[in-house]
Parts: C-alpha cells; sequence; structure tokens
C-alpha cells in the first residue's frame, strides 16, 4: 500500500521541500501558476498516451502531432477564421494523425512502436512541409488567453487540464471504451476471442489521444503566440515517462489518470525547483531520468511481492 | 544413491510453497513425482535444478550434501531439466540449441560449428532419434523439442534428468515415443524425475512414486505396490467418490449441424450435428484438426468450402464477434492467453462478452449492476473467490476455467466449443468442470468437446467423434472403450511426428 503510495508521497515531499528551500521564490502565485502553464502541455499529452499505453500500444508521434495541431490551428486564424473555429481545427488535425496511427495499427497489424515511429516522421515532415519551416505569426492577441490568461484567480489551463482529466477519467473507469482499452491491454488475444471489436476501440484511443494533443498543441501556441513547425520535440518521451511514473505500465492493462498527473507534476517540480534551486539544466535532465529508472523499479518490485 | 531430499522448505513472500519437501532417486531409476497443481512438485524440482534457493532442509547429491545457487552450476553437476515449455532458442538449430552456452570454442571466441554439427549428430545417430542436427528448432513439433532438450542432457553428460510435465501437450504416439526414451535412459543408469498429471500413463514409465501434497511429502514407494485410486487419494488429501459419470439426458432440438466444411490442408469434409443436451466429444490425436475445428466454427480460420447451421439457419461466421452474435462460444485449449485477462478482476473478465447488460445508454458502465451479475454468475458456478474484485490471475486453474465458462453464460450463449477443458486443472476439480458442462447441456446448451485425455471423453460424453488427419474417421456411444477410439484415431497413422514442418 505505501508502495503504491509512493508517486504521491514524492509529489508531496518535493512540495514541501521545496517550500522550504526556497520560500520566497517557490510558494509564491507567480510561480505556482507558471508550473501549471508550463507542465499542462505535457499533461495533456500524457493523458491520451494514458489511454493508449492501457490498451496496450504506444505513441511516439504526439510531439509532432502537437506541431501538426499547432499550426494548423494558427494558420486558420491567419487565414481569418474566428479563433475558436481555429482551436477547433487545431484539435481535429491532431485527431486526425491520432485516427491514422490507430489505423494504421490495427489495419496493417503493424507494432505501433514502429507505426508512430514512422508517422513520428511523416506528421513532422509534412508540418515543416505546409509551413515551409517558418513559424505563423499573425494571429489575433485575443489568442493568448487560452495559454496565458486566468480564469478565477487561476491560470485557465488548469480549468482545461480538469476537465480533460476528468473526461479521460470518466472514459476509463466508467464506459464501455475504457473497460475495453484495459481488457485490449491486458489480454489482446482474450479480447478478440471475446468478440470484442477490438481494431474499432483500438482506433478510438489512438484518435483521443490525437485530440488532446491537437488540444496541447493549441495551447503550446497561444503561449508561444507562434505557430511553430518544431514545436514539441521529443514531448513524447515525457509524456511516456509521465504515465509511467504514475503507474502505467507499457506492458499494457495498467494506468490511471491520477497516477499521469501526479508523475507530470512531479516531473514539472523537479525542473522548476532545479531552476529555483540554481541547478544546471544538463544535471536536472539526469535527474529526471534517475526517478523515471527509480518509479518503475518500485512498481516493479511491489508487484513482484504481490505475485510471489 | 543419487539424489537425496530431506525437509525441503521455501517460501515466496508470505506464501508456503514447501514446507516439508522429501524425495530420493537411485540411479537407473524413473522416480514420478505427483500432486495437484500448487502442491510444490515444480518448485521443489527447480529447487533441485538451482533455480530457486530452498530456506531450508537438506539436498544430498552423490553423497554429498549440496546446494546448487544457479542453473549452471546444478547443469555442472549433472542435472538437467526438461521443461513443460521449452527453454530451447526458437531460432537456432539442433545443434546449436544441443551445445547452447557450451559452444565448441576456438581461440577468440569463434564458434566451431563444423565440430559442433559432427557432435551433435553422432549423437542423434547412436540412439537413433528421429531428429536431424541442422533442422531449425522452431518448426519442431513439442516432442521433438523434448529430444532437443534430452540431447542436451546427454550430451552435456547429466546423471539426472528431470522432466516437468514433458506429455500434456503431446499426443498418444508422441507420448510413447518419449516413454520409449525414458525407458532407455534408464537403461543406461541415468536417474529419471518424471513429473506428470495424467494418472492413466504413468504405469507404463515409472518405477517408484512420491506425492506432494500442500507442499508436503505424503507417500513414497514402489509403484506397484500402489493402486491408482490410492495415489488420488494421496493428491486430493481426501477420499473422492467413485469416477465421475455423466447421466444422458433426451436430446432437444438441433443447434449445431456441420456440413462438408472444408479448410485445406486442416478440415477435409467435415459433418456433425449437436443437439441441445447433447456433449459430443471430439477425439484424436494432436494435429487431427479438432482444435482447427472449433476456430474454423468460432470465425477464427476462414473456411474454403461447407455449411453450418446454428439452430437450424445456416449462419457465416467470419470473426470471433459474429460467432459470438450467433451465440457461439469457445472455451480455448490456452486458458491463460486467449481465455482470460488474469491480470484484470474476475468480475471485469465474466462481463466482458456482453458489457451492454451492464451499461446504461450502452456506454456508461453501471458499476453496482456489474457486481450483482459477477456476484450471481461466481455463486452459480461455484467460483471460489474473494470477491469479484480479485484478480483472475491469482484463481486456481479450476476456478479461472469457470470463470472462462461463466462469461459466456453471461453472454448467453447456446453452442459451446471446449477445447481440451481440464488441461492442467487440479484432479479433485475437473470433476466440477463436468458437471458445470453438465450443468450447461440440461439448460439446453449443446456442446461439442475436444479432449486429449480418452478416460474423460469417455465419462463425460454421449456420443464421440474421432478424427483423423483433418477428417471425421467415426463415430463411436459414449460408452465406448479407449481401445476402440485408438483404433479409429490411429488408423494407418505412422510413427510419432517429431519433424514438424520442417522446408
Amino acid at each position: 500500500m505505501i508502495q503504491r503510495l509512493l508517486p504521491f508521497v514524492t509529489l508531496i515531499a518535493l512540495f514541501a521541500g521545496l517550500s522550504i528551500a526556497s520560500p520566497d521564490h517557490f510558494l509564491t502565485k507567480t510561480n505556482l501558476s507558471s508550473v501549471v502553464r508550463q507542465t499542462a502541455v505535457i499533461n495533456l499529452m500524457a493523458l491520451g498516451m494514458t489511454m493508449v499505453i492501457i490498451s496496450g500500444g504506444i505513441d511516439l508521434s504526439v510531439g509532432a502531432i502537437l506541431a501538426m495541431g499547432g499550426l494548423l490551428g494558427t494558420m486558420a486564424m491567419e487565414k481569418g477564421l474566428p479563433i475558436w473555429l481555429g482551436v477547433i481545427a487545431g484539435i481535429l488535425a491532431g485527431s486526425l494523425c491520432g485516427l491514422v496511427n490507430g489505423l494504421l495499427t490495427t489495419r496493417l497489424r503493424i507494432n505501433p512502436f514502429i507505426v508512430t515511429l514512422g508517422t513520428l516522421g511523416i506528421i513532422r515532415g509534412t508540418t515543416l512541409i505546409i509551413s515551409n519551416g517558418l513559424p505563423v505569426h499573425q494571429i489575433p492577441q485575443a489568442f493568448s488567453f487560452l495559454g496565458e490568461g486566468n480564469l478565477l484567480g487561476v491560470p485557465f489551463v488548469l480549468w482545461v487540464l480538469v476537465a480533460c482529466a476528468l473526461l479521460v477519467h470518466v472514459i476509463l473507469e466508467h464506459t464501455r471504451l475504457g473497460r475495453y482499452a484495459f481488457s485490449i491491454g491486458s489480454n489482446p488475444d482474450a479480447a478478440y476471442y471475446a468478440g470484442i471489436p477490438v481494431a474499432f476501440h483500438t482506433t478510438a484511443v489512438y484518435a483521443i489521444c490525437g485530440m488532446l494533443t491537437g488540444l496541447g498543441g493549441m495551447i503550446e501556441a497561444s503561449r508561444l503566440m507562434t505557430g511553430q513547425p518544431t514545436a514539441g520535440q521529443g514531448y513524447e518521451l515525457q509524456a511516456i515517462a509521465a504515465v509511467v511514473i504514475g503507474g502505467g505500465s507499457l506492458r499494457g492493462g495498467e494506468g490511471s489518470v491520477l497516477g499521469t498527473l501526479i508523475g507530470a507534476f512531479i516531473m514539472g517540480l523537479l525542473a522548476n525547483g532545479s531552476d529555483l534551486l540554481g541547478i544546471s539544466p544538463y544535471l536536472q535532465q539526469a535527474i529526471i531520468g534517475t526517478v523515471i529508472i527509480l518509479a518503475v523499479a518500485f512498481d516493479e518490485l511491489r508487484k513482484r511481492k504481490m505475485v510471489a | 544413491m543419487l539424489l537425496r531430499l530431506e525437509g525441503i522448505r521455501k517460501h515466496f513472500g508470505g506464501v508456503i510453497a514447501l514446507k516439508n519437501g522429501n524425495l530420493s532417486v537411485d540411479a537407473g531409476e524413473v522416480h514420478l513425482l505427483l500432486g495437484e497443481n500448487g502442491a510444490g512438485k515444480s518448485t521443489l524440482m527447480k529447487i533441485v535444478a538451482g533455480m530457486y534457493q530452498p530456506d531450508g532442509g537438506e539436498i544430498v547429491w552423490k553423497g554429498g550434501k549440496a546446494g546448487f545457487r544457479r542453473p549452471a552450476e546444478a547443469a555442472r553437476m549433472g542435472i538437467a531439466m526438461v521443461h513443460q515449455e521449452s527453454l530451447l532458442a526458437p531460432h537456432l538449430s539442433v545443434a546449436e540449441n544441443i551445445f547452447l552456452g557450451r559452444e565448441q570454442r576456438m581461440p577468440l571466441g569463434w564458434v566451431n560449428r563444423g565440430r559442433m554439427l559432427e557432435a551433435a549428430r553422432r549423437l542423434i545417430e547412436e540412439h537413433r532419434f528421429p531428429l536431424h542436427a541442422d533442422w531449425r528448432v522452431e518448426k519442431l513439433s513439442p516432442a521433438g523439442k523434448q529430444l532437443v532438450e534430452i540431447c542436451r542432457a546427454i550430451q552435456h553428460g547429466s546423471s539426472l534428468l528431470i522432466f516437468d510435465e514433458p506429455t500434456s501437450s503431446l499426443s498418444e504416439t508422441e507420448t510413447q515415443a518419449v516413454f520409449r526414451i525414458v525407458r532407455m535412459l534408464r537403461d543406461r543408469k541415468m536417474g529419471v524425475i518424471y513429473i506428470t498429471h495424467r494418472l492413466e500413463e504413468l504405469r507404463s514409465v515409472g518405477d517408484r512414486v512420491t506425492i506432494l501434497r500442500d507442499g508436503e511429502t505424503v507417500h513414497s514407494g514402489p509403484l506397484e505396490a500402489i493402486t491408482t485410486q490410492r495415489i488420488i487419494q494421496h493428491m486430493v488429501g481426501r477420499e473422492i467418490g467413485a469416477i465421475y459419470q455423466r447421466q444422458p439426458l433426451e436430446p432437444g432440438e438441433e443447434l449445431l449441424r456441420v456440413e462438408g466444411l472444408t479448410r485445406k490442408p486442416a478440415l477435409e469434409d467435415i459433418s456433425l450435428s449437436v443437439r441441445a443436451g447433447e456433449i459430443v466429444g471430439l477425439a484424436g490425436l494432436v494435429g487431427a484438426g479438432r482444435t482447427e475445428l472449433c476456430r474454423a466454427l468460432f470465425g477464427l480460420d476462414t473456411v474454403d468450402a461447407g455449411t453450418v447451421k446454428i439452430a437450424g439457419r445456416i449462419v457465416r461466421v467470419r470473426s470471433p464477434r459474429e460467432a459470438v452474435a450467433e451465440g457461439v462460444a469457445l472455451i480455448p485449449e490456452d486458458r491463460q492467453k486467449t481465455g482470460l485477462a488474469t491480470a484484470l478482476p474476475v468480475g471485469y473478465n465474466l462481463t466482458i462478452t456482453d458489457i451492454g447488460k451492464v451499461s446504461r445508454f450502452g456506454f456508461f458502465l453501471d458499476h453496482a449492476a456489474e457486481k450483482r451479475l459477477a456476484a450471481e454468475f461466481a455463486s452459480r458456478l461455484r467460483i471460489r473467490c474473494e470477491s469479484p474484485r480479485q484478480l483472475a490471475g491469482r484463481l486456481s486453474g479450476g476456478n479461472q476455467q469457470k470463470v472462462v465458462i461463466a462469461k459466456w453464460l453471461v453472454r448467453g450463449a447456446r453452442v459451446f466449443l471446449f477445447d481440451e477443458p481440464t488441461r492442467g486443472i487440479d484432479v479433485g476439480a475437473k470433476t466440477e468442470v463436468y458437471e458445470v458442462m453438465d450443468e450447461l447441456a440440461r439448460s439446453g446448451a449443446a456442446i461439442l468437446m475436444v479432449s486429449s485425455e480418452l478416460a474423460e471423453l469417455l465419462q463425460v460424453a454421449d456420443r464421440i467423434l474421432v478424427m483423423r488427419r483433418g477428417r471425421v474417421t467415426g463415430e463411436l456411444p459414449g460408452r465406448t472403450t479407449q481401445e476402440e477410439v485408438m483404433r479409429l484415431a490411429t488408423l494407418h497413422e505412422g510413427g510419432a511426428t517429431i519433424a514438424g514442418e520442417q522446408e
């Protein structure tokens, strides 16, 4: 039980430690808001990744999807479409990319690691071709509200994140799609033998992951106020790390929304704390890498004890 | 005395696997190790083979106290093990596998293939094994893979060979071939420990027997001095009633009718019919096409020709999904791999076939309804679990099988295809599976049952169809004899199939 709570305890300890180590800078509204803003994008991608990983898959293309969504959304605004339509365009672009991932995985029956490694290149390349490698700058000023605005005293992205987290939680725990995702991830053959439409639901999971990533792309674009074709490089690994730190298993069938959120915030606080304490960003990467390995090692230890 | 084990203890976490394991084997003896699943047989043998470390007790090997910290250490001392699941490298050749880990090296770490191949050839020839040194192991039949493991043991000069349920995946002819080799090893003064589940086969091979129950040795002695009934009593620890014999009932309407079903090359012109309330047995050797027939009926494989009628209506199923929609259920041969999500709760596994039953608007799960439904079916099939939230993988084999059956009851299936329903299940729990099948039949289901255990087909089935090489070669009444079934199953059958499908 203690080990199951470990990610949560780590997060609390990290928070308490930073509050003591850097009381004047860490525990301020500005700093905490910026932690939320910085981690929101990874959090959204990680929520989608949670569903994919639970269903036994993996999506390495989310970083590229993020850029594609952000670029197409901002281009739509540049062409004069209203902001809300631009945001929807970005989300749709992301969903479409996810749908392609799902269809390729299920129809061609290729390992998702390979499929999304391929689409990572294809989507990134297409984004660069569409944009000619140049960022989109002509964006209405009001669009910055999505990533930088406040609602009821807290960052607007926090509301978006909470809403998406609730949505994914409800899908996973309270709908047929979620139950099928767990079943497929836990034992795809048994799921197929039970008459579950495995291909359909697997595809749906990838599409939802793409949708959340598209939304993440719009938030990223709003924070930078540019549509960057090179945005999101390496984000896929952070999203996977958040899921894994939060107890998701790459073997499928395991994972939770709460765990993933905690995982993403642990990484966010580590980055923020290192900045505040003046730890070199080079060392930060090594620290986060260590945390990933430790988290999984502890989780494996817990499971082995349970089985034996 | 080759090996003596005294008071071996071993626990995993809070679970005690062995309390008091005793066993002794002489050179030139075939020693049977019997016991129910979870009795500690495999644990005891893995301790001997250096895969686990005992918590207490004594291992005496060739007169000296011993303890093997690693499998390699035990192997060096002359102990070899043939595992239930092959531990060979599938992509390598027979010769390479025989020398795996002991390659004939030349300077600079080069492997001398030529010499290895030559040595393997000599070994195979000397024992007249139906193998070729350059065959690829992945293409061998299960019996062939076991032969390779036996070759390894001989090549490494082992003096004790442990077989962990070697025949559970073998056909009768293959089993006989393995027995012949076991007897040959005995004649060459090798010690053999043989773990098995199949009581009917043990008389033809063993000298002495040791029976484990709940981690303790409860009996040890010569095989001829003990009756099979007595062995079963030792294994289950209680008197078990007379051997189960199902009472057939008046069959109802025809639920399944197959005409001219063909899928080349596995199935040729199969015709059969099963009525409501009937249990029809499907006998035959491994590879006769019984599993393939189940797969075709369940939509897992396509068919080339033939018709299938369910309750009088012609249906074409092209996927399990369509089969399920027609009321067909498959209880697959390999429970853990295709029947259950072992890492998910029992409840999830029960409702997965018909999640709509516990959903609102067909989408949102109704957890309370799900819990009720799971509890209802768990008690109806007497599934022993703490709660529907317990993970399916934690249940015993028999209870896991009942979960697989129950999920089809939840769905309301009427045509049941049972493929080896009691494989790997305890003697005591087998009867419970038969009783569940009987209840199913009584409630109007039609059951087709594949089994490689003839004794069980004779106990349970109303009629027995015998398959050979993709064809139904005969039909026998339920009260026939084993000899009659074997005659039809092996008609003009050649020797054991060791080669598999080598190109």
